[in-house]
């Protein structure tokens, strides 16, 4: 048990370094958008009417602290981050990234763990049969519509949908809710009305997604079923689904716990772009509006780094739930 | 089981000694000849890159804006025909067009085809003069301009006499989108390329130390890749190429797109670099050219390199369609290549319009490239993959 606990806080150690590293790397990126923070401040001041001077922007920088060294400011960010959850002011807009996020950042989390965890309740069962079946065409097209998970972008598959839905329903379905519910505080009804629109996000974050984890799954199997103890189970008699889902599927699904982190960092990848089309209102949206249009550094670092965190957090839980389920795992992680 | 048959029956000695004797490549050749759908994905693949190459001779009209057809804008693609009601011709036609605005358009301009005028096809006529294999860079900095052009030409593999003919359609300023999808194959296929080999360049150096020196500085550098590896890459790219100021050319845009994308594509490469070498350096032969008082960089590059130069082969066209793929995606959300260059994300953006959807289908042409360009990639690189593993054959 003391040597389980050693290896969760070695876990949440090295967990605690990447992101150390990630914020870095984030902040460093921040760094880099040309321009700083206080002479957007300014800048917007100025269409207000009121006239400025480079005094003004120097005297702006050093109420922002933007006048000490690098390394102090990451600090100061990193504190601020990790020991009071704070992630500063917009640039922009001026207000609390905290409150600014606090929804849209959980939608969005919602939304693809929602894709992630579709994609796997696709992908394993079929995945598991198709690696069991002898079946050449449907072994062949399964491949093909796995291979057009990554050539079909995602966004296409968006656009399709929305023309049907447009055409069809009179509904473009974009949005993640309806005009009445927009400002409304949370409740069951806004959550019903939410649902009822998110399943298209879901779906298509979904769709790739599910195309890499036929892959995987597929390729473990192959690689377990072949092997001696299904032959020996088979000899004993176990035959069917039972023989698949207790001997090769047990062995074969273990690696898969671990690709999770990555497969939520592939689903990530594609939320701005869908959230760009389908115009959702969540982080992935608002990330893009504050690169692309308005270059808030504060805002874009902030959810960056918050999408990162919970890819790290995942990771560090499946790592942890490896190790419970798989005691090969433990030994070897424990020395 | 097959292949000891064969030795069994002792047919066809030849074959079996050239079987033993053959090179590495030879034999991850034969393996790959054998396997069908990454044969026909490889001559797609280069029928493609053949087409990007000679986009220019294919394309019977300018892609930029000053091949624009004023009078055509937003039209259809023209199918040429070789009969219809008015009669049979050897030589394919296509009809002449005529813009109209009046009353009964409700004032806007309408196309309507002349079915009673035909306009033939000609193969091998001149046009617009162009460059093949050219390079003309204009970047910042006066010693990396490059103007560079091994063919000059205005011949062209088709065209049609007295008019226009645009296969896929124009758009909306009235381009030939046969042209910009050719010409966008091959910008799209550059900055993949690029990309791929700034990548390459990144993994080799960083996986190559990290994996021959082993000990702290492995630690160090595996935490930063895993650093790098967790964060998402397209916002990653989505914030270098905010970087981009507005007023930069469109060469430096594509530089720079590739750099971003090979800064950040590198991780997982390395990794298998890394690991690769980890198990490597440990062999015989790596202590007894160190005992021979080799340099370490000649040994990795002499010995521990060519050792799996065909993984690294494969693990590159694994990972291009994933570059022309985040290509498409910074372009279409229009923090990569601009319209005016032919990249087939920025062609893809035009698609994303509601009235485009519902009015004009054709622009989705250069989607189906796109798609046909990455499977081909996908396809090759799987059935590279299998014939440089030399156990796939006796696993199946």
């Amino acid at each position: 048990m003391s040597q389980f606990i050693q290896f969760v806080m070695t876990r949440a150690f090295l967990a605690l370094v990447t992101l150390l590293t990630v914020s870095l790397i984030v902040f460093t990126l921040m760094e880099l958008v040309p321009g700083t923070c206080a002479e957007r401040y300014l800048a917007f001041k100025n269409t207000q009417g009121s006239q400025i001077t480079i005094a003004d922007i120097a005297a702006e920088e050093r109420r922002l602290g933007l006048d000490r060294p690098f390394i102090e400011r990451w600090g100061k960010w990193v504190g601020n981050v990790f020991f009071r959850g704070e992630f500063g002011d917009s640039c922009i807009l001026r207000l609390d990234i905290n409150q600014l996020l606090a929804d849209k950042f959980w939608i969005s989390l919602g939304i693809c763990m929602a894709a992630l965890i579709l994609s796997y309740m696709i992908a394993v069962p079929v995945g598991i049969v198709a690696a069991s079946s002898n079946n050449a065409v449907a072994n062949n097209s399964l491949r093909f519509v796995s291979y057009l998970g990554l050539a079909l972008p995602n966004f296409l598959l968006a656009l399709i949908i929305m023309l049907f839905s447009t055409v069809f329903f009179g509904d473009s379905l974009t949005g993640l809710f309806s005009k009445e519910y927009r400002d409304a505080a949370w409740s069951w009804a806004k959550f019903g009305d939410f649902l009822s629109r998110a399943w298209l996000p879901i779906f298509i974050l979904g769709w790739s997604a599910t195309a890499f984890a036929l892959q995987t799954v597929r390729a473990l199997m192959l690689d377990e079923i072949g092997k001696l103890y299904v032959t020996a189970a088979a000899a004993r008699g176990v035959t069917g689904s039972r023989l698949l889902w207790r001997y090769p599927a047990r062995h074969a699904l273990g690696p898969v716990i671990n690709s999770l982190g990555f497969d939520l960092n592939r689903i990530f990848n594609e939320l701005p772009i869908v959230a760009l089309i389908l115009t959702l209102t969540e982080a992935g949206a608002l990330l893009f509006e504050s690169l692309a249009r308005s270059n808030d550094q504060q805002l874009a670092g902030a959810i960056i780094f918050l999408l990162t965190a919970s890819i790290v957090l995942l990771n560090f839980v499946t790592d942890i739930m490896l190790a419970l389920l798989d005691p090969r795992v433990r030994r070897g992680m424990m020395g | 089981m097959i292949l000891r048959r064969k030795t069994i029956s002792g047919v066809d000695q030849r074959a079996k000694e050239a079987y033993f004797t053959a090179s590495q490549g030879e034999l991850i050749w034969s393996r790959f000849k054998g396997n069908r759908t990454a044969m026909i994905a490889a001559y797609a693949l280069v029928l493609l890159i053949l087409m990007g190459l000679f986009a220019p001779f294919l394309s019977p009209y300018n892609p930029t804006i000053a091949g624009r057809d004023r009078d055509y804008e937003n039209g259809a693609p023209q199918i040429p025909k070789f009969w219809d009601e008015n009669g049979f011709s050897a030589r394919p036609f296509i009809y002449a067009t005529e813009r109209e605005r009046s009353i009964a358009t409700n004032f806007r301009w309408v196309v309507k085809e002349n079915r009673d005028e035909r306009l033939y096809v000609r193969f091998f006529v001149r046009d617009w003069s162009y460059k093949l294999f050219h390079i003309d860079w204009d970047l910042p900095g006066r010693i990396f301009d490059i103007d560079f052009a091994l063919i000059r030409s205005d011949l062209h593999l088709f065209g049609v006499e007295g008019g226009k003919m645009h296969l896929f359609g124009t758009d909306a300023s009235g381009k030939d989108i046969f042209g910009r999808t050719l010409h966008a194959i091959w910008t799209s296929l550059a900055v993949g390329t690029l990309g791929v080999l700034i990548s390459f360049v990144l993994a080799l150096i960083i996986g190559g130390v990290a994996g021959y020196f082993g000990g702290w500085i492995d630690s160090v550098l595996q935490m930063i890749t895993d650093a790098v590896r967790t964060v998402p890459s397209i916002p990653l790219f989505m914030a270098l190429a905010a970087f981009m100021p507005d007023h930069w050319n469109s060469e430096t845009r594509f530089f720079f797109i590739s750099i971003i994308l090979g800064v950040i594509g590198w991780p997982t490469l390395a990794r298998r670099i890394r690991t690769h070498l980890l198990t490597e350096r440990t062999q015989e032969y790596v202590l007894a050219a160190e005992l021979s008082g080799a340099s370490s960089s000649h040994i990795i590059r002499r010995h521990l390199l060519p050792s799996f130069t065909s993984y690294i082969i494969v693990d590159l066209m694994i990972s291009f369609p994933y570059m022309v793929r985040s290509e498409t995606a910074l372009s279409f959300i229009g923090l990569g290549l601009k319209d005016p260059v032919n990249s087939l994300g920025a062609l893809m953006q035009n698609v994303s319009k509601a009235d485009v959807l519902l009015n004009y289908q054709w622009y989705f042409i250069p989607v189906i490239f796109f798609v046909a360009l990455v499977l081909a990639f996908v396809f090759v690189g799987d059935g590279l993959r299998d014939a440089a593993d030399p156990y796939s054959g006796t696993k199946k």
